[in-house]
């Protein structure tokens, strides 16, 4: 069966590209390095008093949770580029307005 | 000969139509676009919160943002102990383990071997179970402490702020009869909203897998030839799971 030669033969909404497995380790690897860095989230919680410091590092370790996540575990990561910058793009963006907001949030609290 | 047939595939034009320009099915890239779009409504809840708690850092102490180490300090049969984060961390645990049984249950379809499909997913659906249930005794405990949606008492009173001032400022510490007063509204209302959207979500990706266990028990991906049904399940999983990371991260950690 040669497939899929010319548009038409095949049908777009039912094709499945093959898909192979990679192996376990890359997962268990995966599960170590979230489960450390959970780990390392509750000691510093507890060894750093509380500092706009301590929220960098939380969220900088939320953002390498995310990278895990989306990248092994959602497999992004061996997806075609074009898939992964639609999706990754628009939610840089989330981050500036979330960063925009606390600082007017912030503004906001100093006039009450 | 699927691989052959890839091969063929992916040497079509990439953006001439009649073909899927990412290389992905139909079914996983709409899945992805949900996602998308659900990934803006968690954020524009996220957002919320922080520009609501950043409004009340500075305000007058009676009005000043509950610190979360004071109020989420409980842990089930541990009454009166002052364990702060614990049994948050211990959810998390939950779902980062059924996120890798869900993976693994992905792996084991793209080798076709329907027996591991089913022992995985049958795990993952428990760990979505058991986080369900912390979260149905966290939220007990929220409310028994006072939180409403419309109200809460986590404020401190100036009398509580001396209270507070003379234990230094002490995490661990008894309130006392006219120490609290109604706290900041959206500090209980965003807890509820934002954990009740995300639990509603675990919710449904508990039914999802157990549809598709079902489906795999009944040998329907088998007779299909490919386990893609799984992996599209897994990808609504694992965003269940990034979601509770900024969750985690947002409530409870700062």
């Amino acid at each position: 069966m040669d497939f899929p030669t010319k548009p038409g033969e095949y049908d777009p909404i039912n094709y499945v590209p093959h898909a192979d497995s990679h192996g376990t380790k890359e997962l268990w690897k995966t599960f170590w390095i979230l489960l450390g860095i959970t780990v390392f989230d509750f000691v510093i919680y507890f060894v750093m008093p509380a500092s706009g410091l301590r929220n960098v590092i939380f969220i900088l370790f939320g953002l390498v949770k995310a990278y895990y996540i989306v990248g092994a575990f959602m497999h992004l990561k061996h997806e075609r580029i074009n898939l992964a910058l639609m999706i990754i793009v628009p939610t840089i963006f989330i981050v500036g307005l979330i960063m925009g907001l606390l600082y007017e949030g912030n503004a906001i609290g100093l006039m009450k | 000969m699927a691989t052959e047939q890839t091969a063929a595939f992916e040497k079509q034009p990439m953006w001439a139509g009649g073909r899927s320009p990412f290389n992905v099915s139909y079914g996983k890239l709409m899945m992805w676009i949900f996602l998308l779009s659900d990934a803006f409504t968690f954020s524009s809840l996220l957002v919320q919160y922080g520009a609501q708690r950043f409004s009340n850092a500075e305000s007058a102490v009676t009005t000043k943002w509950p610190d979360p180490a004071s109020i989420f300090n409980h842990f089930p049969f541990m009454h009166g102990v002052h364990l702060p984060l614990l049994f948050v961390s211990v959810m998390t645990f939950i779902l980062i383990l059924s996120s890798v049984t869900m993976v693994l249950a992905v792996e084991a379809g793209h080798r076709n071997s329907k027996k591991e499909v089913q022992t995985y997913m049958l795990w993952t659906i428990l760990g979505g179970v058991a986080f369900l249930s912390c979260q149905a005794w966290e939220w007990a405990t929220f409310i028994h402490e006072g939180a409403r949606l419309d109200s809460n008492l986590f404020g401190i009173t100036e009398q509580g702020y001396k209270h507070l001032e003379s234990v230094g400022f002490g995490d661990h510490f008894e309130w006392e009869a006219g120490d609290r007063t109604f706290g900041p509204v959206p500090f209980a209302a965003l807890f509820f909203i934002v954990t009740g959207f995300h639990g509603f979500h675990v919710f449904s990706g508990v039914v999802i897998n157990v549809v598709v266990y079902i489906m795999t028990l009944r040998g329907v991906f088998e007779r299909r030839g490919h386990y893609e049904m799984i992996e599209k399940a897994g990808l609504y999983w694992h965003f269940v799971d990034l979601v509770w990371v900024f969750v985690f991260t947002f409530f409870y950690l700062i």
